[in-house]
């Protein structure tokens, strides 16, 4: 099972953060603090997971943006950076050509991707399309009801 | 209505796009001021100030009468931003519930976006948002169905599960899939807070394991993981439906959507992996019914590719947990090799961890490739250090108790991590134990 996923750039700022299990706040910021030096001290070439206590990270970088997911022991880590790797494809699709920017300014739009991919810790859907069908059809209804509501009432 | 669906399909690219076009002010435009403003300052303090002030003005503005949903949902959107800096934003959340229920489509969404992100499980203002989410679950609108069984899913308080319970359940039996696949994840959410709650559907998730959709009966697996965790024996007569479903989706019979590049369905193949190795540990017979497709799911698995590895690295722990074969095991210990061997570091890691797993059944293939060991032993990457160092550890005997003792001082003296510090010395400890004579 998922613990947490985190987001952040190069320079440690937060863009992204879930978290599958209730943890308090002040805990979250110790974790964030944690994973963010953690992760930004990691040499090139050594290997992509990390102890914490007593769960696993698996962290890998995209362009400038470090994509950091905690799991249980039981887990198997490879598996959990490819759930990275779908996660970075599914954002990919909806915005085209996705960069930090995309995720920075839209970060809910980001987030409503992880919920159709991941629920409670767990991958909710291994469909792409399925996953990108859904969320285009809640846009789809969000314009329309836009259109609907800027039309001039006469 | 299709002209309505015209007008939207031609406005969409633009309303999707980033850039806020100069004439319309984009719902975002307030966060994008925000965010650039923080991205500008330097110093911790002045972040501090400006967010404060932002606090103070979006706390002015949802206290308004007079502001409208839109509206709202675009101060939750900056208030959930100020939260993710570390910044306390209490005040908003009753109003993220009000918009969850008040609100409609994207409005809608970001509020239960927004609680999902707030509120944990025992926060009291949860219970509040149980009415919506009832009244969204009866909605016509199959979006805000799936809205509200995605926020079940995540955040739900127990106590209140009985009152959901049924609707939840009348979903599974749901035309559209997205629908039956949510309302499943959304009943394992509940088999984890609340057990008691969900024994009596059993056989409604039987149902979803044997679902058209491959997509909810996946979901199902999650539940039926967690049920042969505890209690494998209640599930040995799933056995051979899971062995079959296996050998389906290995055999590439699924559609060719679930595929991930080009390896069909890898999280659900996990899964039955991971349940197999449960219900076959210890039982001869029920082994029996999956080296067949045990062996397929190894042969399939050759390309090179970071998610075959993952299978191939769940095949091999589910052939050494469950009863023994001699010609699998022979298998997947050239598996490991592989791994161990291998110049890529993700896959040596794993290599090790395998090594780690199997060991006690299989001392030989540790000493196999004591050289690559001792070779890991003083790599570069700590954590490919540590790895071995728990391997060592589980090999320790009498000749060789005093250097791993040794090697594990050693990364102990240079380790500046609590945790570590702790779960060393106690290996220290132990083997100290264990072998006093050797120790002097």
């Amino acid at each position: 099972m998922m613990q947490f996923l985190l987001l952040f750039s190069r320079q440690g700022r937060l863009r992204l953060q879930k978290w599958f299990t209730p943890t308090p706040e002040r805990e979250k910021k110790k974790i964030i603090r944690d994973m963010t030096a953690m992760v930004l001290a990691r040499k090139p070439k050594t290997c992509n997971f990390l102890h914490w206590m007593d769960l696993k990270v698996v962290y890998k970088r995209y362009a400038s943006l470090f994509f950091c997911l905690a799991i249980d022991d039981q887990e198997n880590e490879l598996l959990a950076l490819e759930i990275l790797h779908r996660y970075v494809e599914l954002l990919d699709k909806y915005f085209g050509n996705v960069c930090e920017l995309d995720i920075i300014f839209n970060f809910e739009k980001a987030y409503f991707i992880l919920d159709e991919f991941l629920i409670g810790g767990e991958v909710q859907e291994t469909s792409k399309q399925t996953v990108a069908r859904c969320i285009e059809a809640s846009d789809m209804l969000q314009e329309t009801m836009e259109e609907y509501m800027s039309k001039p009432a006469f | 209505m299709s002209d309505v669906v015209e007008r939207t399909l031609t406005a969409l690219p633009s309303l999707l796009s980033s850039d806020p076009s100069p004439g319309r002010p984009s719902s975002t435009s307030k966060l994008g001021t925000l965010i650039r403003g923080i991205t500008e300052l330097t110093s911790k303090h002045d972040e501090e100030k400006l967010i404060q002030r932002e606090l103070v003005s979006i706390k002015e503005q949802v206290s308004s009468p007079n502001t409208t949903m839109r509206q709202m949902k675009e101060l939750m959107v900056r208030a959930v931003y100020c939260e993710m800096l570390g910044y306390e934003a209490s005040f908003s959340y009753i109003h993220a519930i009000k918009l969850a229920q008040q609100g409609t489509a994207l409005d809608k969404r970001v509020g239960y976006l927004a609680v999902s992100l707030f509120l944990n499980e025992s926060h009291e203002l949860l219970l509040l948002l149980v009415n919506t989410v009832l009244k969204d679950l009866q909605s016509t609108n199959l979006i805000e169905v799936c809205m509200a069984l995605t926020v079940v899913g995540q955040v739900f308080p127990k106590d209140m599960i009985p009152a959901i319970l049924p609707m939840v359940e009348e979903k599974l039996n749901h035309p559209k899939e997205i629908i039956r696949r949510k309302a499943v994840l959304a009943l394992y959410k509940f088999y984890l807070i609340a057990p008691n709650q969900v024994q009596h559907i059993h056989s409604k998730f039987r149902k979803a394991l044997c679902d058209k959709d491959p997509g909810v009966m996946s979901a199902s697996l999650h539940i039926y993981l967690e049920m042969v965790t505890e209690k494998p024996e209640g599930y040995k007569d799933l056995v051979v439906s899971f062995v079959t479903i296996l050998k389906q989706v290995v055999g590439g019979k699924l559609p060719i959507d679930f595929n991930y590049h080009s390896v069909p369905a890898p999280w659900l193949q996990i899964q039955l992996l991971r349940i197999l190795s449960l219900l076959g540990k210890n039982d001869r017979s029920t082994s029996e019914m999956m080296y067949e497709v045990l062996d397929e799911s190894l042969r399939r698995a050759e390309m090179n590719h970071n998610i075959t590895y993952a299978i191939l690295f769940e095949c091999v722990k589910t052939i050494y947990t469950i009863h023994p074969k001699a010609e699998l095991l022979e298998k997947a210990a050239k598996c490991i090799g592989n791994f161990v061997l291998s110049p890529k570091i993700n896959l040596k890691y794993l290599g090790l961890k395998a090594l780690t797993y199997v060991v006690q059944q299989d001392a030989n293939l540790a000493l196999q490739h004591q050289m690559t060991i001792i070779e890991c032993l003083d790599h570069s990457d700590l954590i490919i250090k540590r790895e071995t160092l728990e391997l060592l550890f589980r090999i320790t005997n009498g000749q060789n108790v005093k250097v791993i003792v040794e090697k594990l001082l050693e990364f102990l003296r240079h380790s500046k991590d609590d945790y570590v510090t702790i779960d060393l010395g106690g290996k220290v400890t132990e083997l100290a134990e264990k072998y006093p004579s050797e120790m002097i």
